[in-house]
């Protein structure tokens, strides 16, 4: 299958999408943010509807929507003494408007609906070479960001109050991560699609977290099982024809069943 | 890192939502072994310690820590927030400790062995390194709180602020944390601002007693 060269261009795209999907998701995933990794990749989906309609690349446009959908749920931050924040109102309602001009946008782009469909299940194998180069920026980006905010991002997802006693912006904090998940969430739907971009970043992670293993371990298991997912997902779907979202889907069900009965069974 | 001399009140007003928790307080008070901030249920008690923290600001007056506003004296200051946290409970109780050692700087964590040595050090005195490597759901109550308590020692605090240490735990595990405390003073140097209903389980160990009081604050000793 290596001698096709989108093959190829699929499998670098896979890899640099899971390195990110791994790392993001693990944050998103320890901040119970697993809605807002579904929500953001949806609201890509409008953005690249309306990308279309104005004649521009729709990974341009998921990433600009995604990126201001992912500062406005930033902005919920962590809530205030007793007061938890309201994240899942402000997602939901933000993936609501989104959701309303994305159908907007595809009505107005003429002959959208196969467009949509490659949007919505994403088409890994027609990634070419300068959407690689685009999701080698975009990942090396989110990299770069998360190495930034690293020490205050884990402090304040781990104990959101102690974090800001101690003098952590948390706020400012919180809209940086969101930033970069939502550029993550926007590379990770070009290959498995709008629909199940979030299954490759909140998969794999939710089942290194349901391991109680540290952050440094956590992290790397979470990028490991995301690279078992993409690459096993592609070849899965070489052989048997079936879409590749398919098989990310199925992996990540299964991979965190097998934690949590491996969990189970060490407790007891 | 020294216990701070003193906490000052100057002139404070201080409300939560519609309550005046402080109406034009000034009190000076010196802060050494256990200091027991009381009061009944919706008096400030958490209030008042939160902003001691600056997460919430008077309207009137200033906080000073050791001569410093709470903002400036956060690194001194090791703060325990009232209730367990139900953040994060599958990750290792030594790894909450970890990450409020250095967590309020940008990057990566460095030294991880130095680190994970000092994360160690600070579970002993708590009592709480033999479950140090379970994920913080899988222990109890009473050794979650211990935990908790090694998190606020992290950065070598001369100051803990603790709300409601004590709560929801059995006598027994009670004892035993008010014991640690006590031993935390003397070993340590650190003082502790504490909150608690459970006066009984203190009694002869503080060293003075804040009552706080349709908005004013008494020092008894």
């Amino acid at each position: 299958m290596f001698e096709f060269e989108f093959m190829r261009h699929a499998f670098l795209g896979c890899t640099l999408v899971s390195v990110l999907a791994g790392t993001v998701g693990w944050f998103l995933s320890l901040r119970r943010q697993a809605f807002a990794a579904h929500a953001l990749s949806h609201i890509g989906f409008s953005g690249a509807a309306g990308a279309v309609w104005l004649g521009v690349s729709p990974l341009f446009g998921m990433i600009a929507f995604s990126l201001l959908a992912g500062l406005a749920i930033g902005s919920e931050g962590e809530g205030r003494g007793k007061i938890p924040p309201q994240r899942d109102s402000t997602i939901g309602l933000v993936l609501a408007a989104s959701l309303g001009l994305g159908t907007w946008f595809l009505h107005e782009a003429n002959g959208a609906s196969s467009m949509a469909t490659t949007l919505l299940f994403g088409d890994v194998l027609g990634i070419d070479t300068p959407t690689l180069f685009i999701l080698a920026g975009v990942t090396a980006l989110c990299l770069l960001g998360l190495v930034f905010l690293g020490r205050p991002l884990l402090f304040s997802s781990l104990t959101p109050e102690v974090a800001r006693a101690r003098g952590v912006p948390v706020r400012l904090t919180s809209l940086g991560f969101m930033a970069v998940a939502a550029l993550a969430c926007s590379a990770c739907a070009e290959v498995s699609g709008a629909l199940l971009a979030f299954s490759l970043m909140i998969g794999p992670a939710a089942t290194a977290l349901r391991l109680g293993l540290c952050p440094a371990m956590g992290l790397l298991v979470s990028v490991l099982l995301a690279l078992v997912l993409s690459w096993g997902g592609l070849m899965l779907s070489w052989i048997t024809d079936i879409p590749i979202p398919f098989w990310i889907g199925l992996g990540a069900g299964i991979f965190y069943g097998l934690a949590n009965l491996w969990t189970r069974l060490r407790t007891n | 890192m020294a216990s701070p001399d003193n906490l000052v009140l100057e002139n404070i007003t201080l409300c939560a939502g519609q309550t005046r928790v402080l109406n034009q307080v000034s009190l000076t008070v010196p802060l050494e072994g256990i200091t027991l901030l009381s009061g009944r249920n919706g008096a400030g008690k958490s209030t008042v310690l939160r902003a001691c923290l600056d997460l919430v600001r008077p309207e009137k007056g200033q906080i000073l820590i050791d001569g410093l506003p709470p903002g400036m004296a956060c690194e001194r200051i090791g703060y325990m927030p009232q209730g367990l946290s139900d953040a994060a409970l599958m990750i290792p109780a030594i790894s909450h400790v970890m990450a409020a050692m250095d967590g309020a700087r940008w990057g990566v964590p460095v030294r991880f062995g130095q680190r994970k040595r000092e994360a160690e050090r600070l579970l002993a005195l708590t009592g709480a390194l033999s479950f140090s490597k379970r994920p913080l759901g899988h222990l109890s109550g009473g050794e979650r709180q211990r935990v908790c308590l090694a998190q606020a020692l992290a950065g070598q605090p001369g100051l803990l602020l603790l709300d409601e240490p004590l709560a929801a735990l059995d006598h027994d595990a009670q004892q035993q944390i008010v014991a640690l405390l006590v031993s935390l003073t003397q070993t340590l140097g650190v003082s502790i601002l504490m909150t608690s209903h459970e006066t009984a389980a203190l009694e002869g160990k503080v060293t003075r007693v804040l009552a706080l009081e349709n908005g004013e604050l008494h020092v008894r000793i």
